[in-house]
């Protein structure tokens, strides 16, 4: 329902923001609705890229590139223009008739007076044809090479320029492309993490038996100890009891025994050596 | 006269003799028509003969045999009585 060229919306939404648009003659003038109210529902960042600009042709623009050559000149002061428009009615030789017809007939009414200076004329330009006929090509080589210069440099920046633009895409694309390989990280992260759980659940575990080794260690030392005390405690009391049980006359009677038998013993051998 | 192409819009070299009094008056003859239309001369000329990658001598050479020509025409009444033959 745009009642405008489709294409194009930049330049009346340019108009109805405040700027004129230069490429179009008149790119100010009214008569075309803005076309960024059409759906509020969107926000001004949607909106920024669907709207398509300078599609349309401008009538300035694309500046025409710089012509290699000149227009066509004869003899370096007639443009070939001339030429072309007198060819219909004389044909080739027409202009160099009617510029041979003009210098006689200047000579002689004497529009044209010959004076000094026309031999220093005559002198002046025989010595400018001389020159631009010998040095004409190389000066121009010149000033080729210097333009050339000076394009190579810009060439240069512009180059540069779209170097610095593609290597900023190429970033940009891998940087995406990385987007892609996260879940490797994730996975690194998700085996770390479960690592982590291993070990604390090992460690844990292995507490938890030594704990409940701990507990029974010392229940059994416990019952050992007790066991121990009570070995001692029996032995103790049967020696204590077995050493009251031996009365004095008993003792008597034990210590003479052994005194027999060492004396005995005694006698059995005195030929050992005694070292 | 009915042309397909009103008259103010044609160049010259299009424009009819008979046309041509009406053509000249429908020119733009304010101080800025005629500054635009020496502006645009020069860059016609500029344009072709000047601005281009290999420009050669006619360039200049034209704008000088045409500056020679305008003083010649400026200093005729004084050469006038240089001429070698009174009558011709």
């Amino acid at each position: 329902s745009d009642g405008a060229p489709g294409p194009g919306h930049w330049d009346a939404d340019a108009a109805a923001g405040g700027l004129v648009d230069l490429a179009v003659p008149g790119g100010a003038f009214s008569g075309r609705r803005a076309p960024c109210l059409k759906n509020p529902v969107l926000g001004p960042g949607v909106l920024q890229a669907i709207r398509i600009f300078h599609t349309r042709q401008p009538s300035l623009a694309p500046i025409p590139c710089v012509p290699e050559y000149g227009g066509k000149v004869c003899l370096g002061l007639i443009p070939k223009e001339f030429f072309q428009f007198l060819y219909p009615k004389t044909g080739v030789r027409g202009p160099y008739v009617l510029g041979t017809g003009l210098i006689l007939y200047s000579l002689s009414k004497e529009i044209y007076v010959i004076t000094a200076e026309t031999f220093s004329a005559i002198s002046t330009i025989g010595l400018l044809i001389y020159v631009v006929k010998k040095y004409g090509a190389s000066i121009g080589e010149f000033a080729d090479k210097l333009s050339e210069q000076k394009i190579a440099q810009l060439e240069e920046v512009k180059q540069a320029s779209i170097q610095q633009i593609q290597d900023a895409i190429d970033t940009e694309k891998s940087q995406q492309a990385l987007v892609q390989k996260r879940h490797y990280l994730f996975d690194v992260q998700r085996n770390n993490i479960a690592m982590a759980l291993e070990l604390t659940y090992r460690e844990r575990l292995h507490r938890v038996y030594r704990e409940v080794k701990n507990r029974l260690d010392y229940h059994i030392s416990v019952q050992n100890m007790m066991r121990r005390k009570e070995q001692e405690h029996m032995i103790n009391w049967v020696e204590k009891h077995v050493v009251q049980s031996i009365s004095a006359q008993q003792e008597k009677e034990t210590i003479a025994k052994c005194i027999a038998g060492l004396k005995l013993l005694a006698k059995k051998a005195p030929s050992q050596p005694v070292l | 006269m009915a042309s397909p192409v009103p008259v103010k819009e044609k160049k010259l070299m299009e424009v009819k003799l008979g046309e041509l009094p009406g053509w000249i008056l429908m020119r733009d003859f304010t101080p800025k028509g005629i500054a635009g239309a020496f502006q645009r001369g020069y860059y016609r000329y500029y344009n072709k003969y000047i601005n281009v990658k290999k420009g050669g001598v006619a360039g200049i050479s034209m704008v000088l045999a045409a500056y020679v020509l305008f003083n010649y025409c400026r200093s005729y009444k004084e050469l006038k009585h240089e001429r070698l033959r009174k009558y011709h």
